[in-house]
């Protein structure tokens, strides 16, 4: 028995008990032990999950298709994927000689810590969703993790799922060259597009530089690409997608038909990442359709509050996310109006410019009638608006709970986009002006 | 009066926003009447630069530096062909570093500039990378005022003896350095980001009034409501303790 493991253990049941969560356990066990996580036996099965968007929903959708498989798994479903996050889940999963009590552990990794703590978690899957430009400053520049990740993976030889219409994600299939890696595709469907203006990244074959040609475009540069010059991105896919089916919320995969548990392009694609980790596990990949039938996403993701009319709020934490979100938001052409809060504290990145690499301009049709900016950068995000010409929309309302009985007063359906710092503190004062019409 | 401005390397010199500076400049002419053409080129594309009032280049990725670097070195004469007849330029970060005589990186590889200017960039250890928010005083064609911006470099910029302004809070040029950016009559080079030209609208108007110059000679430009852009700047300098 260790007393410094006990003591953290005993540390995470009483915050439990009192209703928190959070990393101070494994906070305080990494400030008394730096190589902490190093210590844990871990299961034979241990799938990490990383890339820019959509981390969360996929390690749930995969710790839930494994529940479903008949599997004891351990997972960080609230996404605290930071050291500290991680230290927390292993300690709380554990007894007390770090023996992880499960059959697999699933792991959502930050970018940027999954090349610090890769070996010590000892994984057997690496499932990569996807890489964008995201926060720059906290992030740095994309091709940097993507290098740091190509650097701890390319003596891995366990399983590596790949999006093969991601050419980011698809560079760490040319150098970790001793693994076995799964890819999935999604074909061409309704939302696909011959150009785009919402690429940013993987304009070039990384290999040689050449521009890639694209076949089509899903959403920002996910789509069927490949160098005419040297044949990246020409690949056989492990598993399909065909069929998507936006109306009936449904796809078809290895000649099965699968729930996507939201209609959106991004949503099929988690799911596919999931089906194709699952397959490589060989394990029954249908067991996963019920978990995305029922899956609900989690707080504060199209989460709606009922005001005198409807308001739902979503994160945002880059551009190709925010583009996304705007999309759904402008996806029926009912009235309504648009609250966005800008913060800049650590998680949010304190580099704001990424808001000019979003499509806001979208947000010019007429069923938008009015935008409320708010948080702590509502001024930039006013002046990134005027200048696509909505200045006479634009309403700056800094502080967030008068911005949010402005949208109940309006009385019309809305839709409040909110980066990570403003999330929560806005959803607890939606929950509370959502209690006066009750 | 007409504006033209050539957008270099849109597609891949856009990192910290910076297509934001081409949207300001363009949206602030047309208000004053001013109709604008703004062109964009990229490599291998065929340019003739002097056709052109203005030339903006932003900022990339190492990797977007690297695929560009050989394309501008071969429109050195093109470039000093411009500046001959007055065209105005604006530089940021990477296009900032690129316009003068060396890049060393941190392996000591020499990155060869386009020698148009005297000052050089030698790469620093990461725990030296100049990042977070800046404001600085600048001083533009007789006009002294505040600016804020984002500044995320590792490059340190040396051999400036005309900078766009003095530090008030940040790095600038170098480490914990005191001014920050490049300035002659016809070019202005800097590493605020943010992007630069929203949130400063008084840089937005001087580069107006330096590009239309090479054709219109010294114009007065009516003043605009910069209500939102004031206080988004103010936001900033508050935060900095420069106001």
């Amino acid at each position: 028995m260790d007393l410094r493991l006990k003591a953290v253990q005993l540390f995470h049941s009483i915050l439990a008990k009192a209703g928190r969560g959070g990393s101070l356990p494994g906070s305080l066990a990494l400030k008394m032990d730096p190589s902490f996580i190093q210590k844990f036996h871990m299961p034979d099965q241990v799938v990490l999950v990383t890339g820019t968007n959509g981390k969360t929903t996929t390690s749930n959708l995969i710790a839930e298709s494994l529940r479903e498989s008949g599997k004891k798994v351990l997972n960080n479903r609230r996404g605290d994927n930071l050291n500290v996050g991680i230290a927390t889940l292993l300690a709380a999963g554990s007894d007390s000689s770090y023996h992880v009590l499960a059959d697999a552990c699933v792991i959502e990794v930050d970018e940027l810590t999954l090349y610090r703590q890769f070996e010590n978690l000892h994984p057997t899957h690496l499932v990569i969703t996807n890489f964008f430009r995201d926060q720059l400053d906290r992030a740095g520049e994309m091709e940097t993790i993507i290098r740091k990740i190509q650097e701890v993976t390319k003596d891995f030889t366990g399983h590596i799922i790949l999006n093969g219409d991601d050419p980011n994600s698809l560079r760490i299939a040319d150098t970790a060259t001793k693994a076995k890696i799964h890819l999935f595709s999604v074909g061409r469907n309704s939302v696909s597009q011959d150009t785009t203006d919402e690429a940013s990244e993987g304009k070039f074959c990384p290999r040689c530089g050449h521009p890639l040609k694209y076949e089509y475009y899903q959403y920002s540069h996910i789509g069927r690409f490949h160098c005419e010059k040297d044949g990246f991105g020409t690949i056989e896919p492990d598993v399909y997608v065909s069929d998507c089916d936006y109306e009936n919320g449904t796809f078809t995969a290895e000649g099965r038909k699968y729930h996507s548990f939201i209609n959106s392009i991004y949503a099929i694609y988690n799911c596919a990442s999931v089906i194709t980790l699952m397959k490589s596990m060989h394990l029954d990949p249908s067991a996963a359709d019920h978990v995305f039938e029922t899956f609900e996403m989690k707080e504060g993701r199209n989460e709606v509050f009922h005001f005198s009319c409807d308001s739902i709020i979503n994160l945002v934490k880059n551009p190709t996310g925010t583009n996304e979100v705007l999309k759904a938001i402008l996806s029926s052409d009912e009235e309504k109006n648009v609250c966005i809060l800008l913060n800049d504290n650590d998680q949010d990145g304190h580099d704001v410019s990424w808001i000019w690499d979003a499509h806001f301009e979208r947000l010019d049709v007429p069923e938008v009638k009015h935008i409320i900016c708010s948080g702590l950068r509502a001024y930039d995000m006013a002046l990134r608006l005027k200048y696509e010409g909505l200045e006479d929309r634009i309403t700056v309302i800094e502080d967030v709970q008068k911005a949010i009985e402005w949208l109940d007063e309006a009385q019309m359906k809305s839709y409040v986009i909110a980066t990570y710092t403003a999330l929560h503190s806005t959803r607890a004062i939606m929950r509370k002006q959502e209690k006066k019409h009750i | 009066m007409n504006l033209k401005i050539l957008w270099m390397y849109h597609d891949l010199m856009d990192l910290y926003g910076d297509k934001g500076n081409a949207e300001v400049l363009r949206r602030r002419a047309e208000k004053r009447g001013i109709t604008v053409t703004l062109d964009t080129c990229t490599i291998g594309e065929k340019v003739n630069i002097d056709d052109y009032d203005l030339f903006f280049m932003g900022g990339g990725a190492d990797r977007e530096q690297n695929l560009i670097y050989d394309d501008l070195l071969s429109r050195k004469d093109s470039i000093l062909e411009a500046m001959a007849h007055g065209t105005a330029f604006l530089l940021i970060c990477g296009g900032y570093q690129l316009f003068g005589r060396y890049y060393r990186d941190q392996d000591g590889n020499i990155v060869k500039g386009l020698e148009i200017f005297d000052y050089y960039t030698e790469a620093t250890d990461r725990s030296n990378r100049c990042i977070g928010n800046i404001a600085i005083e600048a001083c533009i064609d007789g006009d002294t005022f505040m600016a804020v911006g984002f500044e995320n470099h590792g490059g340190q910029t040396k051999g400036v003896t005309t900078p766009l302004g003095k530090v008030l809070s940040g790095h600038g040029n170098m480490y914990r350095s005191e001014s920050e950016g490049f300035m002659n009559e016809q070019v202005l080079a800097t590493y605020m980001h943010g992007p630069l030209l929203p949130k400063n609208p008084k840089i937005a108007d001087a580069i107006l009034k330096r590009a239309l110059k090479k054709r219109y000679g010294e114009v007065t430009l009516e003043p605009l409501d910069d209500t939102l852009e004031n206080c988004a700047r103010d936001v900033m300098l508050k935060r900095l303790n420069c106001l």
